[in-house]
């Protein structure tokens, strides 16, 4: 009842709580770049998507591909799946868990060798967006939606999809047990020392700590201005989190409408919905904001945008030190994953195409990190 | 869900509200209702509340009592305060007694008298707040004490005298009983007063200095007003305005009570408040004040009437004060949020299914990249070139957002120059049969530059709408323009609701807010011919001398309008579901047209065009740098024919040289391109077209 009539009074005060649809500012930690733009590129396919990495050996998916990438960055394919690979994890003996599309996960290499888990009605893993190896023989999945598939995100978000979940799997037996569930699109996990994991949750635009043994829950970090996606420790301790596209104001706004929101899924090419994408401005026929308007030549870089790159350095405890950015008028959109190889950081963008290595991976944030461009100025 | 949407945004005149709130009679809407409400629910008590007897003897007090109410007004126009009113008010009482009672002068000379003695309290209010800077406030509590000391040193020594006294005038028993045609004499003294006063602050320049003082005193002292004279009259004024009020009241009852004028000024201040004067200076007038003033009389007659004691009336009068102050800064200080909520107006609008564009479709409208060579004309030099236009000579004229019209010299197009300077922003362009340069500007209206450079205003204006809220008559945006054979021009007013920077927030309300006019240059005159266009744009004659076709943006459609021969007057759509927005439309040297498209549909767009609720909503709660918007960052050209078949499409697929084409022009086997957010020209050569077809010649033949 106190719920209910909270509601209405949020509702009718010009929408606040729940009905709010004020998206935080990107300060402090957080402040703007244009560092992403300004890294080198060392190797360019066709949407990149997870980077796992042991510190010597990396491997990254692209589509239906899984290569393997040297410490120079060069790529080699090394297998071919079904279906596009959706997630990655990599165990500390060098066995590969492979999140497809279709649902579920195969094991490549190690004693598990061929396994395949969570395609069965008793532990379905319908959308694997990000896996971790526990231990070499305990997988954690993260499940983004028990309805949508993990490609499906975008529908997900616009349903405001509420039906993800964290599945601990015994490679050993195949037993499966559910850590968390109602969850917002889990879709990054990350070992987190003690027992725990923590686990970005998309929709809810925060990360959240679990214990592996199923017993609690926190937030760890809320309010994020962007959607997190996947989370990789760092060498040099605490994390990398990639945040795979930006909040705005529309968004939030067109969640809060359902008819707008049902008519736009039922009849419009998802491409062309008002949701975020991994990159943007391929056609005309995506949607524009006001501030998005090119003028005299100039797409500002503060415009509402579609696409954003962003990766966070989180410290131990999970908090934002700095970050590097890709705004509204660069390219590296959608950075979908980052690993450490080799003493440097290579960093997915799925907007461009590209994978970027970034030699800076310690907890300081760079010197070179706010140099104003000349649209900027 | 969607039928009775439509139903709700096409009947429900949501529009108006929004745009009464630009109106600062807006303002008067609150008391305008409280006296209704007042006087029918004291009529409501008893029928035979107002007899006619009653209403005469209440003008009376109503005369005197607005004529205190308006001189607390004018001062509180001008960002001050005067709490001297009543103790003026009883001063001129007792001045005007003594003179007729005591002293037995005339009438003339006791009137005189009571004015100086006014206009001389007046004085010294003003000269101390409006040159020593002493605070409003203060001095006039001070001159409220010492005046009321005055008189009642006065009542204490000369009362008996001049109650004994009784003055043998005709004249002055007329002043305070008599009537003409039924009216009190106060009544239409006063009444002439106010109706003199309303001139003179909504007309004269003194009333509005008075205005502008109390809107800004920074910006009036800027703009080079004399502030302190102003304040300083406004004193003035205010005393002699009351003291007339005392003299009334003096002929009326002859009474040296020393309770006269005693809490006059709560009552005024409050009157004037109540009737939607700011107390932060500069909004008010005079029709306020005696609106306050009627409800205040109004309301404490029928409360002595109903019985209520004094103590508690001025109670209620005191706690009435209080309210409309607090109204009246929330509602100075949330009117213009209000505004921005509410203006935003959508209607309901569905276009047809989106035209295929994709490369490879087979569809007259496929991608392609056939501006890929365009070359470029001042690039980085020039800013918004809405429109493109040549002379005789090949030189090439373009508006640009300054205010300019910029020429480019022939033959390379690399040395230009400012050709003349108008101001606004110059958007459509076309030369007339004796060379002048005819232009649109929007915010300014239609100008004409002569060869010689000479600027000359054609029309500003058109014929306001009947029964429209917002004055229409002024251009707003007028757009783009083409002249008919025998000289009338033809233009297009895009709408009456947004100014030149935010006209692509119109395509949110997608409303017919656009005018087609034609201005007439054989007697000058200009008229309307019509309107509830969605964003008229283009104008360009059809060829045939009778008919003439106009691109409506937000519409994506093309019309043809006859203003001649047998089907005068009619419009009928060419082509309709356009897959952009059509700006200028001009001839090809084919016998065909091309039409620029300044900006692409988009599916998330076209289907919030038919939920005016999302929209409103959006415009309300997102910012507006986030609303969604008409994708203008991509356009192409279109060719079609007389018939509006789509001949050919001009694409520029990655958008690098022309994110937006506003207008094109042919001239002599070249296209040129315009873009009204662009920095550059673009200069495309065309493979099939008569390399000597120029417009010029093609409109108004050859000549040398």
């Amino acid at each position: 009842m106190k719920g209910v009539l909270r509601s209405i009074v949020q509702r009718l005060t010009g929408g606040s709580g729940e009905y709010s649809i004020t998206v935080p500012v990107m300060d402090g930690a957080l402040k703007p770049n244009n560092y992403l733009d300004r890294l080198p590129a060392v190797g360019t396919l066709e949407e990149p998507d997870n980077l796992v990495s042991d510190g010597v050996t990396a491997y990254l998916t692209s589509g239906p591909t899984l290569y393997r990438v040297d410490q120079l960055g060069a790529m080699t394919a090394t297998a071919r799946e079904t279906a596009p690979v959706t997630c990655l994890a990599l165990s500390p003996s060098g066995a590969l868990a492979i999140g497809l599309a279709t649902g579920g996960l195969r094991i490549l290499g190690g004693r598990h060798d061929g396994k395949v888990f969570g395609i069965d009605d008793k532990v379905r893993i319908g959308a694997p967006t990000a896996a971790v190896f526990a231990d070499d023989d305990t997988l954690v999945v993260c499940n983004g939606s028990a309805v949508n598939p993990a490609t499906e995100w975008r529908r997900d978000l616009l349903g405001l999809g509420r039906t993800g979940s964290v599945v601990k799997v015994d490679l050993a037996s195949g037993a499966a047990s559910t850590m968390a569930d109602r969850l917002a699109w889990p879709s990054g996990i990350s070992l987190a020392g003690g027992g725990t994991v923590v686990v970005s949750e998309a929709w809810h635009h925060r990360l959240i700590g679990l214990r592996l043994d199923g017993t609690a829950e926190r937030v760890a970090l809320a309010d994020l201005p962007a959607y997190p996606g996947r989370i990789a420790a760092a060498a040099g301790g605490g994390y990398w989190l990639s945040l795979f596209a930006v909040r705005s104001q529309l968004q939030e706004f067109v969640l809060r409408e359902p008819r707008y929101r049902r008519e736009m899924m039922a009849s419009i090419d998802p491409k062309y919905w008002i949701a975020p994408s991994l990159s943007s401005g391929k056609s005309f026929k995506e949607p524009l904001q006001a501030g998005g308007v090119i003028r005299l030549g100039i797409h500002k870089p503060w415009a509402p945008t579609r696409s954003y790159g962003l990766v966070a350095r989180l410290d131990e405890q999970l908090q934002p030190v700095w970050s590097a950015h890709s705004r509204a008028d660069g390219e590296r959109h959608g950075i979908t994953s980052v690993a450490e190889l080799a003493g440097r950081a290579l960093i997915t963008a799925r907007g461009s195409n590209e994978l970027l290595a970034m030699d800076h991976t310690e907890l300081e944030e760079p010197l070179d990190l706010h140099i104003q461009t000349e649209a900027a100025q | 869900m969607e039928a009775l949407e439509r139903l709700y945004f096409r009947y429900f005149p949501e529009k108006i509200l929004g745009e009464v709130l630009t109106k600062r009679w807006s303002d008067n809407a609150v008391p305008v209702f409280a006296t209704l409400l007042v006087i029918g629910y004291f009529l409501f008590q008893n029928p035979h509340f107002f007899t006619f007897s009653s209403m005469v003897e209440t003008s009376r007090q109503l005369s005197e009592f607005s004529l205190v109410v308006v001189a607390m007004g004018i001062v509180l126009l001008a960002g001050g305060l005067d709490l001297s009113v009543g103790s003026v008010f009883a001063f001129a009482n007792i001045t005007a007694l003594i003179c007729m009672n005591l002293l037995g002068w005339p009438v003339w000379a006791s009137v005189l008298a009571t004015l100086t003695v006014g206009g001389l309290c007046g004085a010294i209010n003003g000269f101390l707040i409006g040159y020593l800077r002493i605070r409003a406030f203060l001095t006039t509590l001070v001159t409220l004490i010492i005046i009321r000391s005055i008189v009642d040193i006065i009542i204490l020594r000369y009362a008996v005298q001049i109650s004994a006294g009784f003055p043998e005038s005709d004249l002055w028993f007329f002043l305070g009983e008599g009537s003409i045609l039924g009216m009190p004499v106060s009544f239409l003294v006063a009444v002439i007063v106010v109706g003199l006063w309303h001139v003179v602050l909504t007309r004269a320049r003194a009333g509005w200095h008075i205005s502008a003082v109390g809107g800004g005193r920074r910006s009036a002292y800027n703009a080079g007003l004399d502030v302190k004279f102003t304040v300083f009259t406004t004193y003035v004024w205010s005393s002699l305005l009351a003291s007339l009020a005392g003299l009334f009241f003096a002929a009326r009852l002859n009474s040296a009570g020393s309770d006269t004028g005693v809490g006059l000024e709560i009552a005024a201040l409050t009157a004037a408040v109540l009737g939607g004067n700011s107390l932060g200076g500069g909004r008010g007038s005079v029709m306020k004040s005696v609106l306050g003033a009627i409800v205040v009389l109004v309301l404490t007659d029928s409360m002595v009437r109903v019985g209520i004691s004094g103590g508690i009336s001025s109670m209620i009068l005191g706690i009435i004060l209080l309210l409309v102050v607090a109204i009246d800064v929330r509602w100075l200080k949330n009117r213009h949020k209000i505004l921005n909520k509410v203006y935003v107006s959508p209607a309901y609008f569905r276009l047809a299914d989106l035209p295929e564009t994709d490369a490879g479709s087979g569809s007259p409208y496929a991608l392609n990249d056939r501006l890929k060579d365009v070359t470029l004309i001042g690039k980085g030099e020039i800013e918004g070139p809405e429109d493109v236009i040549f002379d005789r000579s090949d030189n090439l004229y373009c508006p640009n957002r300054h205010g300019d019209i910029i020429r480019f010299f022939a033959p390379d197009y690399k040395r230009w120059e400012v050709f003349a300077h108008i101001g606004g922003h110059p958007l459509g362009m076309a030369f007339d049969a004796a060379e002048n340069l005819n232009v649109c500007i929007g915010g300014m209206g239609l100008y004409r530059i002569s060869p010689d450079r000479t600027v000359s205003k054609l029309t500003d204006e058109t014929k306001r709408t009947l029964l429209s809220v917002i004055d229409d008559s002024r251009l707003k945006l007028a757009d783009d323009l083409d002249i008919a054979p025998d000289g009338r021009i033809f233009f297009s007013e895009a709408t009456i609701r947004y100014d030149m920077h935010d006209w692509a927030t119109d395509a949110l309300e997608s409303r017919g807010n656009g005018r087609l006019i034609c201005y007439d240059p054989r007697d000058g005159s200009t008229q309307t011919i019509l309107r509830n266009l969605q964003f008229p744009n283009g104008v360009c004659m059809a060829g045939d001398g009778q008919s003439l076709l106009f691109a409506e943006t937000w519409g994506c459609r093309i019309n043809r309008y006859w203003f001649e021969g047998p089907k005068k007057g009619t419009c009928e759509p060419v082509i309709g579901n356009l897959p952009g927005y059509p700006d200028n439309i001009n001839r090809a040297s084919d016998g065909n047209f091309w039409v620029a498209l300044v900006g692409m549909r988009t599916p998330a767009l076209d289907l919030m065009l038919r939920m005016p609720g999302v929209r409103k909503r959006m415009a309300k709660r997102v910012a507006q740098d986030e609303w969604l918007f008409p994708n203008i960052n991509t356009g192409c050209v279109l060719k079609f024919g007389q018939t509006g078949e789509i001949l050919e499409s001009y694409w520029d697929l990655g958008g690098k040289n022309h994110p937006m084409v506003t207008s094109m022009r042919e001239h002599k086997g070249y296209l040129y391109l315009g873009g009204l957010y662009n920095d550059r020209i673009g200069r495309l050569k065309l493979p099939n077209a008569d390399p000597l077809w120029t417009s010029q010649a093609f409109y108004w033949g050859d000549k040398p």
